[in-house]
């Protein structure tokens, strides 16, 4: 099984994911930087576009 | 002017930021509800269906506690009442605790309860730490009752918990450092309640903490 049982005192979604190396860290981080990715390219259109308002 | 870019633009940055606390918010709020779910504390009905949890009920001071190395978690693990083959606690062997251990859960919660009030009244945190907070000046309390220099005095005082009451009831008289604690003023009563609350913490899952503890020789099999 790839998926190891949770060895934690109290399972839960956090500690399962906790229990790779990493596995928790590397999910975190690419919940928070995967749409920045989107953003960066969603902006790169709307400028080419000229569709940014002037500040 | 050249091309602008995306990295200059003020837009992109907002949009960032207000993502990334926007998710970090959010994250923090799951991760509390989680943290609270740990810190839940156990009651006498999961000892008798045997189901762990990191902060066990007070009636956990009727059993034995034992501190093994856990291969799995690879670190110490708070043993009570007995271990199973699998290194799990049995949570059947009692220990008599100041002569009983038919301690009710009321009983037992009130004894820890005036524990924590003594604790808290005599500023043990001004020198030593318990569960991560306090100083360094005198020992880690956490698994003080784990101690097994109080196994050496337990014989002549009838018990480990009447030797630790003894203790705390007047420090200077039974002095084991250089560092002497103080007395305090602690009641035999309170000093009793104290050392309930020592068992009990020593019960506490502490993921292993502190560190260092399992290399005091003869504190658990791991470092023997």
């Amino acid at each position: 099984m790839c998926i190891e049982p949770c060895t934690d005192v109290v399972c839960s979604f956090w500690s399962r994911l906790n229990q790779g190396p990493m596995t928790l860290t590397i999910t975190l981080h690419m919940l928070i930087i995967l749409p920045m990715i989107w953003i960066y390219f969603d902006e790169k259109k709307k400028m080419e576009q000229g569709d940014i308002p002037e500040e | 002017m050249g091309k602008p870019s995306v990295w200059s633009s003020n837009r992109f940055w907002r949009r960032s930021a207000t993502w990334v606390t926007g998710v970090s918010a959010v994250l923090l709020i799951l991760l509390t509800f989680d943290s609270m779910s740990q810190m839940q504390m156990g009651t006498a009905q999961d000892i008798k269906n045997k189901v762990d949890k990191r902060i066990p009920s007070p009636v956990v001071i009727n059993y034995k506690i034992d501190y093994q190395l856990s291969r799995k978690r690879g670190h110490e693990v708070p043993i009570i009442g007995g271990m199973d083959a699998n290194g799990n606690s049995k949570y059947e062997e009692k220990e008599k605790f100041f002569g009983r251990d038919n301690y009710s859960e009321k009983e037992a919660r009130e004894l820890i309860h005036l524990g924590k009030l003594t604790i808290q009244a005599k500023n043990c945190m001004d020198c030593h730490t318990l569960l991560g907070n306090g100083a360094y000046y005198a020992p880690d309390l956490t698994k003080a009752w784990l101690d097994p220099n109080w196994n050496t005095l337990a014989p002549a005082y009838g018990g480990k918990e009447y030797a630790m009451a003894t203790f705390l009831q007047n420090p200077p008289a039974m002095a084991m450092h250089e560092r002497k604690m103080p007395n305090l003023g602690i009641t035999k009563k309170e000093a009793k309640a104290v050392v309930a609350y020592l068992k009990f913490m020593s019960a506490i899952d502490t993921n292993g903490f502190p560190r260092n503890f399992g290399k005091i020789k003869g504190a658990v099999d791991a470092w023997k």
